[in-house]
C-alpha cells in the first residue's frame, strides 16, 4: 500500500512539473510516454479504489500532504483530488499543452496523424498521436450527430450516453450501501450541474429510466432514482412539459410509479387551473405558465391510451370532483367537468 | 502569411471544422499548416503571438470545446473525457446503424416518403470518415444494405473517398463490406485486381496460389456475377497485351479454379447459372472444360481430351474457312469465337496440362489431337497458316524427346542432347514452337516415364542448364505438384511420380541458387 501511496505522490507531482515548471522542455518521447504511463495508472488505482472508503481515505490524505508541498513550491499550483484521479490522462495533457515551455518537438508527436490509429488496445495505444485520437473522435460525432436528430430516435447518444454513466454510479453506490442522503446529494450536485440544460438534464433521466435492466441490483437504482425523482417535482413538471409525447408514454408503460406520479401531476396541473374569460379557457396561474388546457388535455388522451385500465378509474376520480363542484354541465364552470368532456369527444 | 495574412483566419476557421478535423488526411495537412506557421525563435511580436495563437488553439481543439453539463457530469462520474467521447461516437455509430438497417417497404407507392432518404444523407456525412475505425460498422452497413428502394442510392463522393482509401490501405473494413464496395464502385474494384497482378506477377518465381488464398476476389466473385465479368474483361485485355507470357495464363488458371471452388462452396445459397458467369464462351465448350480432370475417372480422361481438342478444332476450321468472305463483321465474329474459345481454355488449362502428361505416356498413333490441343494453347492464331507447320516440329519434338528417354544406354548421346537444347532456345526462323512447349514435354517426360530417376535427372539438369530456362522449369514442377496433390488419387504409382517431381525440383532449385551465386559473384566482380 505505502509503495502505491508513493506513485499517487510522484504522479501528483509529474502532473505539476509538467504544467508548471521549464522542465519540460527537456522531455523527449520517451519522458513524455512515461508520464503518459504513470497517469495511465492512477485511472486505474482509481477505478479500482473508488468504491472502497478505507483505501480512498488514504489516497485523499496523502493527496493532501502532496498539495501542501507543491503549493509551496510552485505558485498558481491547482490542487489534485482524489475524484480527479479519474482523469489524470487529461490533467497532464491539459498542464502540457497550457505550459509555453514545451517543446513544439513533444506538440508534433502528440498530434502526430501519420499512421492509421490503432485503437483496438486502447491500454497498448502509443503516445504518438495521443491528441490527434481525441481529435478524431470529437470531430466524428459532431459530424454525425445531425444525423441522429434528423432521425428522431429516442434521446440522443450523448444523453444515453450520460445516462449509463449515471446508472452505473447509481448501481455502484447503492450495492455499497450507501446512505440514500449521500446518493440524494450526488443526484442534487448533478442536477445543479445541468443548470441552464434542464431539458438535456430531463432526457438523460428518461433515458437512465429507459435503460434494459438485467439484475435486481440495477431495477433498484431505477426504482431509487424515482423517488428522488417524486421529491424533486421541478424535475418531474419539467420532464412531464418539455419531453416529447412517446418518450412519456414508454416511461409511463415501464414504470408504474412513474405512472401514478404523472397522473397525480396531471391532477395538480388541472386542479391549479382558473378560467380566464378574456382568452376563453381554462389557464394555469400566472407565473407558471408550463401547459395550456389543450395540451393537458392531450397528456390525459395519451396516457389513457397506454393504460386503458387507468382511464376508468382516473374518469370516476374525475366524475367525482366534478360532482363536488356542482355537476354543471356547461363549460367554464369545472374544470373537471370540461376535462371530462373534452376527453370523451 | 505575409502576402495574405486573411489566410491565418481561414485556418483558423477551419480548425473548428468538425468536417475537416475528422478526416485524417484533412487533420494531417492542417496541423501541417499550423507547425508551417510556427517559428522555432521568434523574431519580433508579430512571431511570438503567432507561436502563442497556435499553441492555444490546439490545446483549446485537444481539451476544450464540450458543454458543461456534460463535463460537470463526467467528472462526477468519474469518466475520462477520451473515454467519454470515444462511448458516445461507439453509441451514435450504433444509433445510426440500427436505422439503415431498417429496409423501407414503399415499394409500391412513389410518393410516400420512406427513411431512404437518410441513406444518401448519411453516406454524405460518412464522407470524411472513411479512415476513422470506429466508423467501419456504419460504413460497413451502409455498403450492404439491399437495395429496394430508388432513393437508397450512397453518395458519389462516399464512394470516391472510400476507393481512394482503399487504395492507399487506409480502410478498415470487414471483408462483406469491401465485396459489397466493389460492387458498388468500379474503380476500387479494377485497383484491386490490378494490385493482385502486380502483386502476383512480378514475383515471378513464386506461385500465386497463396497471394490468390489471401485475396477476396475470388470469393467477391463468387457472390456477385457482375464482380466476375468485370474481371474477366481485365484478364482478356492483360492476355492480350500480354502476348503470351506465361506466368499471366497461369495466374488466369490458378485464378479461375479459385473462384470455382468458392462458387461450390456458395452454390447452395444462390444457384447462378454457368451460363451467366461465362456468358461469351462457346457453350458447348463450357461444361467439358470447367470439369476437373479429378471428377473423371483417368480411363475417361483419353476420350474427353480427344473429344475437346476436336471441337476446337472444328471451331477453329470455321473462322479459317470464312476467310474468303470480305465481310469484316463476321469475320471479327468468327475471330471473337476462336478467342473466347482459346481464353476459357486457359482458364481451365488443366486439361492442357493432363493433355501433356497423357501425350508423354502414349503410343505414337495418339498423339495427334492432344499435340494440337498443346499446340494451339501456346499458338491460338494461325497467322499465314502456320499451325501445319508446328504441328509437323511438334511431331518431331515429341519423336526426339522420346527416343531420348527411352535410351538406355549411357553416357548420353551429346549430339541428341544439344539439338534439344537448340529447339529450346527462342528461334529467329518463323513458325518456331514456342520453347515452353517443348520445355513442358521435356518435363513431363522425365518425370513420368518408367526410366531411372538418374539418368532422366541428369538430361533435364544438362538441357535446362544449357538453354537457361531454370526458372521456367521449376515453375512446371511445382505447378504439376499442385495439380497432382489436387487430384489427390490413391494409386500406387502417384507415390513415386511424386517422390520423382520432389527429387527433379531439388535439382533444379540447386541449379537455381548456383546461377544467382554466379551472377552475384559476376556482378560484384564487375563492380
Amino acid at each position: 500500500m505505502e509503495a502505491v501511496l508513493k506513485n499517487v505522490a510522484s504522479t501528483t507531482e509529474l502532473l505539476a512539473v509538467a504544467a508548471l515548471s521549464g522542465e519540460v522542455q527537456r522531455w523527449d518521447k520517451q519522458t513524455l510516454s512515461r508520464a503518459v504511463q504513470w497517469a495511465r495508472y492512477c485511472e486505474h488505482l482509481f477505478s479500482r479504489f473508488h468504491n472502497n472508503p478505507a483505501i480512498r481515505m488514504l489516497m485523499e490524505k496523502q493527496l493532501q500532504l502532496t498539495n501542501q508541498s507543491l503549493r509551496a513550491a510552485f505558485a498558481g499550483y491547482i490542487e489534485v483530488s482524489f475524484s480527479d484521479l479519474s482523469r489524470c490522462q487529461h490533467l497532464l495533457l491539459v498542464g502540457l499543452l497550457k505550459n509555453p515551455e514545451l517543446p513544439i518537438s513533444i506538440m508534433k508527436i502528440l498530434f502526430d496523424t501519420a499512421s492509421p490509429a490503432n485503437t483496438q488496445q486502447s491500454e497498448c495505444q502509443d503516445v504518438s498521436g495521443f491528441c490527434s485520437h481525441i481529435i478524431q473522435c470529437k470531430s466524428a460525432c459532431k459530424v454525425l450527430s445531425p444525423l441522429t436528430d434528423m432521425s428522431a430516435v429516442g434521446v440522443g447518444a450523448d444523453a444515453e450516453v450520460q445516462a449509463v454513466m449515471l446508472m452505473e454510479r447509481l448501481d455502484a453506490l447503492l450495492s455499497q450501501g450507501s446512505e440514500a442522503c449521500r446518493t440524494e446529494h450526488i443526484l442534487d450536485s448533478v442536477l445543479r450541474g445541468f443548470e441552464g440544460a434542464a431539458g438535456h438534464f430531463c432526457l438523460v433521466i428518461a433515458a437512465a429510466l429507459l435503460t434494459k435492466r438485467n439484475s435486481a441490483a440495477q431495477s433498484t437504482s431505477q426504482d431509487f432514482l424515482l423517488d428522488w425523482l417524486q421529491k424533486e417535482q421541478s424535475v418531474l413538471q419539467h420532464m412531464c412539459s418539455a419531453l416529447p409525447a412517446t418518450l412519456i408514454i414508454d416511461l409511463t408503460k415501464e414504470h408504474l410509479k412513474f405512472r401514478r406520479a404523472y397522473c397525480d401531476l396531471l391532477k395538480k396541473w388541472a386542479s391549479d387551473m382558473e378560467y380566464s374569460i378574456s382568452e376563453g379557457e381554462w389557464v394555469q396561474p400566472r407565473g407558471n405558465r408550463t401547459v395550456s388546457f389543450n395540451r393537458l388535455t392531450q397528456h390525459f388522451l395519451g396516457l389513457f391510451e397506454t393504460c386503458p385500465s387507468l382511464r376508468d378509474d382516473v374518469e370516476k376520480e374525475l366524475n367525482a370532483l366534478k360532482i363536488s363542484d356542482g355537476d354543471f354541465d356547461v363549460g367554464g364552470l369545472s374544470v373537471w367537468g370540461d376535462l371530462l368532456s373534452a376527453v370523451n369527444k | 502569411m505575409k502576402t495574405l495574412p486573411l489566410l491565418g483566419q481561414f485556418l483558423g476557421r477551419l480548425c473548428w471544422n468538425p468536417y475537416v478535423t475528422a478526416d485524417a488526411a484533412g487533420r494531417r495537412l492542417l496541423f501541417q499548416c499550423l507547425w508551417g506557421l510556427y517559428s522555432e525563435h521568434p523574431g519580433n511580436a508579430v512571431e511570438r503571438k503567432a507561436n502563442q495563437w497556435i499553441r492555444k488553439v490546439l490545446c483549446q481543439l485537444a481539451t476544450e470545446g464540450d458543454d458543461d453539463p456534460a463535463q460537470a457530469l463526467m467528472k462526477q462520474m468519474g469518466v475520462p473525457p477520451k473515454e467519454y467521447h470515444l462511448k458516445v461516437l461507439r453509441k451514435t455509430v450504433a444509433l445510426l446503424q440500427e436505422n439503415i438497417g431498417k429496409s423501407c417497404s414503399s415499394l409500391g407507392n412513389i410518393n410516400q416518403r420512406c427513411s431512404c432518404d437518410n441513406i444518401l444523407a448519411t453516406s454524405e456525412a460518412c464522407v470524411p470518415l472513411v479512415t476513422c475505425p470506429e466508423a467501419a460498422p456504419l460504413i460497413g452497413a451502409l455498403l450492404q444494405q439491399p437495395v429496394t428502394c430508388v432513393r437508397a442510392a450512397l453518395s458519389e463522393d462516399f464512394l470516391d473517398a472510400l476507393s481512394s482509401a482503399h487504395a492507399s490501405q487506409c480502410l478498415s473494413l470487414e471483408e462483406q463490406a469491401v465485396v459489397s464496395l466493389w460492387y458498388h464502385n468500379l474503380p476500387s474494384l479494377e485497383e484491386a485486381v490490378l494490385s493482385l497482378l502486380e502483386c502476383a506477377l512480378t514475383n515471378s518465381r513464386s506461385i500465386p496460389q497463396k497471394q490468390l488464398e489471401q485475396s477476396l476476389l475470388p470469393k467477391a466473385c463468387a457472390q456477385h456475377c457482375s464482380i466476375f465479368l468485370v474481371v474477366n474483361d481485365i484478364f482478356r485485355s492483360i492476355l492480350k497485351q500480354a502476348e503470351g507470357k506465361e506466368s499471366v495464363k497461369y495466374f488466369i488458371r490458378t485464378f479461375t479454379s479459385c473462384f470455382l471452388r468458392e462458387l461450390a462452396l456458395q452454390q447452395h445459397q444462390s444457384s447462378v447459372s454457368l451460363k451467366a458467369m461465362f456468358p461469351q464462351s462457346p457453350q458447348r465448350l463450357l461444361l467439358p472444360l470447367l470439369t476437373r480432370p479429378s471428377e473423371m475417372p483417368q480411363e475417361a480422361r483419353k476420350h474427353h481430351l480427344h473429344w475437346l481438342s476436336g471441337s476446337l478444332q472444328r471451331l477453329t476450321e470455321e473462322e479459317e474457312e470464312g476467310d474468303g468472305d470480305t465481310s469484316s463483321s463476321t469475320r471479327l465474329e468468327r475471330y471473337h469465337r476462336v478467342f473466347e474459345a482459346w481464353f476459357l481454355l486457359v482458364q481451365c488449362a488443366h486439361w492442357v496440362q493432363v493433355a501433356v502428361q497423357l501425350l508423354v505416356t502414349s503410343e505414337p498413333e495418339d498423339c495427334g489431337p492432344l499435340l494440337w490441343l498443346l499446340i494451339f494453347y501456346h499458338h491460338p492464331t494461325n497467322r499465314g497458316h502456320h499451325r501445319a507447320l508446328q504441328l509437323v516440329h511438334g511431331r518431331e519434338a515429341w519423336d526426339h524427346l522420346h527416343s531420348l528417354f527411352l535410351v538406355s544406354a549411357r553416357p548420353l548421346p551429346v549430339d541428341r542432347l544439344q539439338s534439344l537444347v537448340t529447339l529450346l532456345s527462342p528461334q529467329s526462323q518463323q513458325p518456331s514452337l514456342s520453347p515452353l512447349l517443348t520445355l513442358n514435354l521435356l518435363v513431363h517426360f522425365a518425370v513420368f516415364l518408367q526410366q531411372s530417376l538418374s539418368a532422366a535427372t541428369e538430361i533435364l539438369q544438362t538441357v535446362v542448364d544449357r538453354s537457361g530456362l531454370v526458372d521456367e522449369a521449376e515453375c512446371v514442377l511445382s505447378s504439376l505438384e499442385l495439380r497432382l496433390n489436387e487430384e489427390n488419387c490413391l494409386s500406387s504409382d502417384t507415390k513415386r511420380v511424386h517422390l520423382r517431381i520432389q527429387a527433379l525440383l531439388n535439382t533444379v532449385t540447386r541449379m537455381h541458387a548456383a546461377s544467382n551465386c554466379a551472377d552475384n559473384e559476376a556482378h560484384t566482380l564487375t563492380l
